[in-house]
């Protein structure tokens, strides 16, 4: 039971960490059709900001974060306007290669600056457990990380349903000629859906390494599940993100802890696997909207 | 003279044409080995740039990885991030089969073109339901598993063969020149050339290159022979079938053709073009690791497909070197005129992602259709009329 216990919450809070780049992945997707590869980097410069704030400017750490958030959204905001709104939306390739390029890029910029060793970020929460028993610790971060996650989505809903941006937003998603002919200005909505995503996903990534070393490529490793997270709960689906995320969190602890063939080093695969399954009964996610084709 | 020139098809000009750009590009690959890189180096900014004959023949490799891509993505419409997958396996059965079981490196096909089919066929069957932006993520997960797959205890500590692990395995049976074939004698005869010979070297082929150039063209061999199958498979039935199932599916199907057999096919034609590249690695490598198949570069191959032009077979040699030089070249960059900073390896990605983005502002068909551009200006080729 113990074991249970720690296995559980071992999978929520890594989990939380997942479903909060899930979120910034399916706000990109949701205003452009499009995922964005240079998520995880965005938040990874996120993330360094976030240190270089909080430890070296000796801020706070959640003004630190808040802060980060604030510039890297700006930041998103230009890389759209300079990178991405040249290129013909309904044209998938180009933009996919562009986020690779600045996968790349922004990658290698945090590598030059920063350095490839590891680093570590004070905590925004209490240090020790809120529950104790056993081996089962059911420390003060994963409540934090599990809070912080379901806010962000509580946020993100009310933003999206209860202001005109919002609204603006949902229109361009749903259907992008529709809302230029009602007079929505596309260009700076979409804009916003990439500053939103990137505020999110450096949450995420400053909720992400409280339990890992901050360094180059942490990111990858958290977005491969985010990316698996997304799929799960449907790539236009906000609050699927979030369901996928704890899913793919509890599926990497609990697939590894009680199937003993298999290896820990294959938590990613036990994802996957996880992933085929319900993409098999629902293509397009648990929640995500159907395709419809027109012939 | 009037550009462009016009060449009627089947006469006797465009016989010509195609003698002498096939030739060229022919001699071109039978120079390129004997090129050093001590000797051959060109210059930039102040940057010495290589042509190391192990990144060639990486290059041939991967150019037929990305042709196993161009198949999926290209002709067949669907996106797959999990190619290193198939590479991965190509490389290790190869690996492990010529380490632990004495075979020739070239006969560990036979194991692993089976092998990679049935692979490309199983992941190839939930791919007709799973289609667009969730096939691509499934396939990088796929990417993502491949490298903890050697690290697994029961592969990497098991007595007989093994992954050796997060190590890694070397193979330790060189691919040696055959005494009939006249690599040295050709080298000599290349540096003996007046003026030119210079590139070329001097005193034959140093030691440890005489079983590169070896490795070569066979490499060259297998990348000729995999290149010319899918370009009459491409242009047969079934692929034709394979572009109608992406241009159109719908009008496919009522053409009486099955989405569902057609694009498992697809996966599983990827999955062998994946698999060769894999055994051309072990080959060029003589080492197989973790680290060598990452999700970065399963990203890599994406990245040199639509660089290359995205469903020409073309594209995929120019691919194949885009990702192994931009890269290595990058990373030998140590100045530029435009900035005074101090460049070094770790600038490489940057300078890698830049150049992708200006690409896709410039070309964003990618190389192959740019160089359709300025090809039509000079050469137009006119069809012949169809006999009735």
């Amino acid at each position: 039971m113990d074991l249970f216990l720690a296995r559980l919450f071992d999978g929520l809070g890594s989990g939380a960490t997942y479903a909060a780049l899930a979120m910034a992945l399916v706000l990109i997707f949701k205003a452009t059709t499009l995922i964005n590869f240079a998520q995880g980097e965005l938040a990874l410069l996120g993330a360094y900001l976030v240190l270089v704030l909080g430890v070296e400017q000796g801020l706070p750490i959640v003004v630190a974060v808040f802060l980060a958030m604030v510039i890297t959204a700006v930041f998103a905001a230009g890389l759209e306007r300079v990178f991405i709104r040249p290129f013909d939306p309904s044209d998938h390739l180009p933009l996919v290669i562009v986020t690779l390029g600045l996968f790349l890029g922004i990658n290698s910029v945090a590598g030059v600056i920063w350095g490839h060793g590891a680093r570590d970020l004070p905590s925004m929460f209490p240090d020790g457990n809120l529950y104790s028993r056993g081996v089962a610790n059911l420390s003060w971060v994963t409540v934090g990380n599990v809070a912080t996650v379901l806010a962000t989505a509580g946020a993100l809903y009310l933003l999206l349903n209860k202001t005109k941006i919002g609204l603006a937003f949902r229109a361009v998603s749903s259907n992008l000629e529709s809302s230029e002919l009602v007079g929505i200005n596309i260009g700076r909505t979409l804009q916003f859906g990439w500053a939103l995503a990137a505020a999110v996903g450096t949450l995420g990534a400053a909720l992400a390494i409280l339990t890992l070393f901050l360094e180059p490529t942490v990111m990858l490793r958290v977005l491969i599940f985010a990316f698996a997270a997304a799929a799960l709960g449907g790539l236009d689906s906000l609050g699927g993100a979030v369901v996928g995320g704890f899913v793919v969190g509890l599926v990497r602890s609990m697939g590894v802890g009680y199937l003993d063939f298999v290896p820990s080093e294959l938590g990613v695969g036990a994802a996957v696997v996880v992933i085929i399954a319900v993409l098999l009964i629902r293509p397009t996610g648990l929640f995500g909207s159907e395709q419809v084709q027109r012939v | 003279m009037s550009l462009p020139k016009r060449i009627a098809q089947g006469g006797r000009n465009h016989r010509l044409y195609l003698l002498g750009s096939w030739g060229l590009l022919a001699l071109l690959a039978f120079l390129v080995p004997f090129l050093f890189a001590e000797t051959f180096a060109p210059e930039l900014f102040g940057n010495k740039y290589t042509v190391s004959l192990a990144n060639v023949n990486k290059s041939l490799a991967w150019a037929v990885a990305i042709l196993g891509l161009t198949v999926l993505t290209g002709f067949s419409g669907q996106i797959s991030l999990g190619h290193t997958f198939f590479v991965g396996t190509g490389a290790y059965t190869s690996a492990i089969l010529v380490e632990f079981f004495d075979w020739p490196y070239l006969a560990t096909l036979v194991v692993v073109i089976p092998m990679c089919l049935v692979i490309g066929l199983i992941i190839g069957i939930p791919a007709v339901r799973i289609t667009g932006l969730y096939l691509a993520l499934i396939t990088f997960g796929l990417a993502a598993v491949f490298p903890s797959i050697p690290k697994i205890e029961q592969l990497a500590d098991r007595d007989g063969w093994n992954t050796g692990g997060s190590n890694g395995l070397r193979v330790s049976k060189d691919l040696e020149t055959p005494s009939w074939l006249p690599t040295n004698g050709i080298a000599e005869f290349l540096q003996g050339i007046p003026l030119i010979g210079g590139m070329f070297g001097s005193d034959g082929l140093p030691r440890r290159g005489a079983d590169d150039v070896y490795v070569y063209f066979l490499l060259l061999l297998v990348a000729a022979i995999a290149f010319l199958l899918v370009r009459n498979l491409m242009k047969s039935r079934p692929g034709r079938a394979i572009i109608a199932i992406r241009d159109n599916p719908t009008g496919a199907q009522v053409s009486g053709i099955n989405p569902a057999a057609v694009k498992t096919i697809a996966f599983g034609i990827s999955g062998i073009l994946g698999g060769v590249a894999g055994v051309m690695f072990t080959m060029m490598a003589q080492f197989v690791g973790p680290d060598e198949f990452t999700t970065n570069l399963a990203i890599f191959f994406v990245v040199g497909m639509i660089v290359g032009g995205v469903g020409t077979l073309g594209g995929s040699i120019i691919g194949g070197l885009a990702i192994v030089f931009v890269p290595a070249w990058a990373g030998q960059t140590e100045t530029l005129p435009i900035a005074d900073i101090e460049f070094g390896a770790e600038f490489g990605p940057l300078i890698l992602g830049v150049l992708l983005i200006l690409l896709m502002f410039a070309m964003p068909g990618g190389i192959t259709s740019g160089f359709r551009q300025v090809r039509a200006r000079l050469v137009q080729i006119i069809p012949r009329a169809p006999s009735t």
